[in-house]
């Protein structure tokens, strides 16, 4: 049987993984995803620890919730932290039809484990103190999983070969240095001076604020194409408001 | 509770004759990288097509030469080298060389003219067009098909779930690659491959769930331990087997494409450039039926009782789905895609006769159609209409008054898909339906009644597209590439194999015959 201080981490921890694995599946935004997949995997590496597992435990920690998640955090943020799922049904009545059969599964699948019983009590007590922990394991990868062990290699040298293909762009000729560009400019004749610089406010760092042109309007050209594409521009409407009604900004900065 | 580890290391013993065609591939792929790190652009292609080449040649030669007198388990019963295995690799070996030969295909373009310049380009940019004009090519797919092979040779002669779940990986994953790189309609190449890539992971994770409730069950993941386990039926953990059993099954029947988990065939057919659907058609459901002769007739037999009927109306499901919806598609691949799904529920139907004859039946099955497949795409690859394929039906119209000889063999390769007599299909479908009627009782009966009556339907869909080619006018400027000779050998020979295994079946079903015996 279970100690009481196992079982009292089980009872607590499970739920905790439990919680953060249903909010990978609602959460909305990819990061918060992220975040409780990284959550449940941390909990899982100390239930290998707390099962005898010291090794797998630290690894689990360090290589999913340590550098796999993050990497992952990375690239939600490089894509954009703002961007969220659409939540559109393409496929009518797709989200009943699917509720229904992963409650089916999940029935089924209760139902056939729960009918099992384990006898005594599994620890890995006798593996640790004999060959040890890491040992053992090692001797099960060069042992009888060699082949498994080998082939796997492939995989990663398949995937390192994908990303090169689908993500590295080689550049074509010679990257043109700022004399290039400069006799570039002159020859088409446009924007001899360079572009526009962005629009400079005092409260703001003012990358995402576009350059007025005398009339007034915002020119896009000032602006990263980045953020354009983003939607993350800031409107000058915004400033010749806060022009137009001083006191209102005063009495903000004073709460400030 | 019995230990699972050893107490003292025991090395596994290798007999390396016997993985030595395995071996030999996945050599080549490395040499293959290599070369796409080092060797000058301008030669990158002409190297990467001989390289692989020669490593299937050589892979083929290995195995016919060494692997054959070196049966049994090997590296401790992670491999099991047997006839069905054997045979199997053969097969693939076989069907990805004339792969390969469609895939080198260049016409007026630069590089391989089914496959993007520059992967990592926008579709449409600037940058894209540059890598047109200066004449890149995406010489990484040589090497990423020879993985694949690598994992469809593994596929059928894994002797546990951990190593049959490895090459699933290796198999599919340079799929999942090659799938978006096509030259045209990039964006819905890479739909294809962002598609095929999540349902694929989402399969593979079933799997996964399934090996691991099996491990459970049985205290080992080796086939020959869980068909023990079965025999001797532990009462405690006996809950564990028949989800175990499903969810691996359901892991195997998506990589054939049998409904329900069919969804994505048609999107990825269509998607991916033209002879690698041909490929991926033929020699990974090749491979993959492969493993689910393995599992089904080492591992889980003396559980038959429990899901035989489960698999009988997918197989049922399979056979109708595929070939009702075929009647209704418009574009010539994802017409061959449905055609795809109705046949693997043919197949299924003889891997459920659980006899001797139903493997040798399967096997004879999957060959055949393999490489009626692999000419069918490669004959869609010519067909054009400016640079694009012209893969609407309607575009095929007339076709047999332009250009005779395509269109011949075209119909040729569609009557044997319907499984006309005299044609390898006619020959496939007998072998694989005799031993489901003589060893398979009234259930299986009933399947290969529906069985016929699909075939009907499909014949149907296929002979239509013969008629348009035939008896309609032409329209637009659609017309026929001129192949380059290595093409033209693949083509020729991958057709002449077709039609000899229809005429003269009896040496091809003498193999599977004398193959079809299983090493637990």
């Amino acid at each position: 049987m279970t100690g009481t201080a196992e079982a009292v981490t089980f009872w607590i921890l499970g739920s905790l993984s439990v919680l953060s694995a249903l909010g990978l599946l609602f959460a909305r935004k990819a990061v918060h995803a992220a975040l409780g997949v990284a959550f449940t995997m941390a909990i899982l590496g100390i239930f290998y620890i707390g099962q005898g597992a010291p090794f797998l435990g630290v690894v689990q920690m360090f290589v999913y919730s340590g550098a796999v998640m993050m990497l992952f955090l990375f690239v939600v943020m490089l894509i954009g932290v703002d961007s969220s799922d659409s939540l559109v049904e393409t496929l009518k009545g797709q989200r009943w039809l699917t509720l229904l059969l992963s409650l089916g599964l999940g029935a089924l699948l209760i139902g056939m484990i729960g009918r099992i019983t384990v006898t005594g009590t599994p620890n890995l007590n006798a593996i640790n103190a004999s060959p040890g922990n890491i040992s053992a394991m090692a001797e099960v990868i060069f042992g009888k999983y060699v082949w498994v062990f080998e082939i796997t290699s492939a995989l990663l040298i398949t995937a390192a070969l994908g990303a090169m293909v689908l993500a590295h762009r080689e550049r074509m000729g010679e990257k043109p240095n700022q004399r290039e560009w400069a006799r570039r400019r002159f020859q088409r004749g446009e924007f001899v001076s360079g572009l526009p610089a962005p629009g400079v406010y005092a409260r703001h760092n003012a990358v995402d604020t576009p350059a007025l042109l005398p009339d007034g309007t915002p020119t896009e050209l000032s602006v990263s194409r980045t953020l354009q594409a983003r939607d993350q521009v800031a409107r000058p409407g915004l400033f010749s408001a806060a022009e137009h009604d001083p006191h209102q900004e005063i009495e903000e900065g004073s709460a400030r | 509770m019995t230990t699972l580890l050893p107490t003292a290391f025991t090395v596994a013993e290798i007999n390396y004759w016997a993985i030595l065609p395995v071996l030999i591939v996945f050599g080549g792929a490395l040499i293959g990288v290599l070369v796409d790190a080092f060797a000058p652009r301008s030669s990158r292609h002409s190297i990467q097509v001989a390289l692989a080449l020669l490593t299937i040649a050589a892979s083929f030669g290995a195995l016919v030469w060494k692997a054959v007198d070196n049966k049994g388990a090997t590296l401790d019963g992670a491999m099991i080298i047997d006839g069905p295995a054997l045979f199997m690799q053969g097969s693939v070996l076989l069907l990805s060389f004339l792969s390969v030969l469609l895939m080198a295909e260049k016409f007026s373009s630069a590089g391989a003219d089914a496959f993007t310049p520059m992967g990592a380009a926008v579709p449409g940019s600037p940058l894209e067009a540059a890598a047109t004009r200066a004449g890149w090519g995406t010489s990484e797919v040589f090497p990423l098909a020879l993985f694949s092979v690598a994992g469809m040779m593994i596929f059928p002669a894994a002797g546990d779930l951990l190593v049959m779940f490895v090459a699933l990986e290796v198999l599919s994953l340079p799929l999942y690659l090659l799938t978006g790189l096509a030259r045209r309609r990039r964006l819905l190449s890479q739909e294809a491959a962002l598609k095929y890539f999540l349902l694929g992971s989402f399969s593979s994770a079933f799997f996964l769930f399934g090996s691991a409730l099996l491990f459970g069950y049985a205290g080992s993941v080796k086939f020959s331990a869980l068909s023990q386990a079965i025999t001797t039926a532990p009462a405690d953990v006996e809950g564990l087997l028949l989800p175990g059993v499903l969810l691996v099954l359901v892991g195997l029947l998506f990589k054939v494409g049998a409904v329900p988990f069919h969804q994505w065939t048609p999107d990825v057919y269509q998607g991916a450039p033209s002879p690698i659907t041909g490929f991926m058609a033929a020699c990974t459901k090749l491979a993959a039926f492969g493993a689910i002769l393995r599992l089904a007739y080492t591992g889980i037999d003396a559980d038959r009782w429990d899901w035989r009927m489960g698999v009988a109306a997918i197989a049922a499901l399979t056979m109708i789905v595929g070939s009702v919806l075929s009647v209704t598609q418009t574009d010539i691949k994802r017409l061959l895609a449905y055609s795809s799904v109705a046949h693997a529920g043919f197949i299924l139907v003889g891997v459920l006769a659980f006899d001797a004859t139903g493997v040798s039946g399967v096997m004879f099955y999957v060959l055949a159609y393999g490489l009626a497949t692999i000419a069918a795409f490669g004959i869609v690859a010519l067909v054009r209409e400016g640079s694009a394929e012209a893969s609407h039906i309607a575009q095929w119209s007339g076709l047999g008054k332009r250009h005779p000889v395509v269109a011949g063999i075209f119909a040729l390769l569609l009557l044997t898909f319907a499984g006309i007599p005299l044609t390898s299909g006619f020959t496939a479908k007998f072998a694989a339906f005799a031993p489901a009627i003589a060893h398979g009782g009234t259930t299986l009966a009933v399947l290969v009644v529906i069985g016929v009556l699909c075939s009907l339907v499909t014949a149907f869909v296929y002979v239509r597209v013969i008629v348009l080619m035939y008896f309609s006018e032409a329209q637009g400027e659609v017309r026929a590439l001129n192949p380059s000779v290595l093409t033209t050998v693949g083509l020729a020979v991958a057709v002449i194999l077709t039609v000899a295994l229809g005429v003269f079946p009896a040496p091809v079903l003498d193999l599977a015959n004398q193959a079809s015996q299983f090493i637990r």
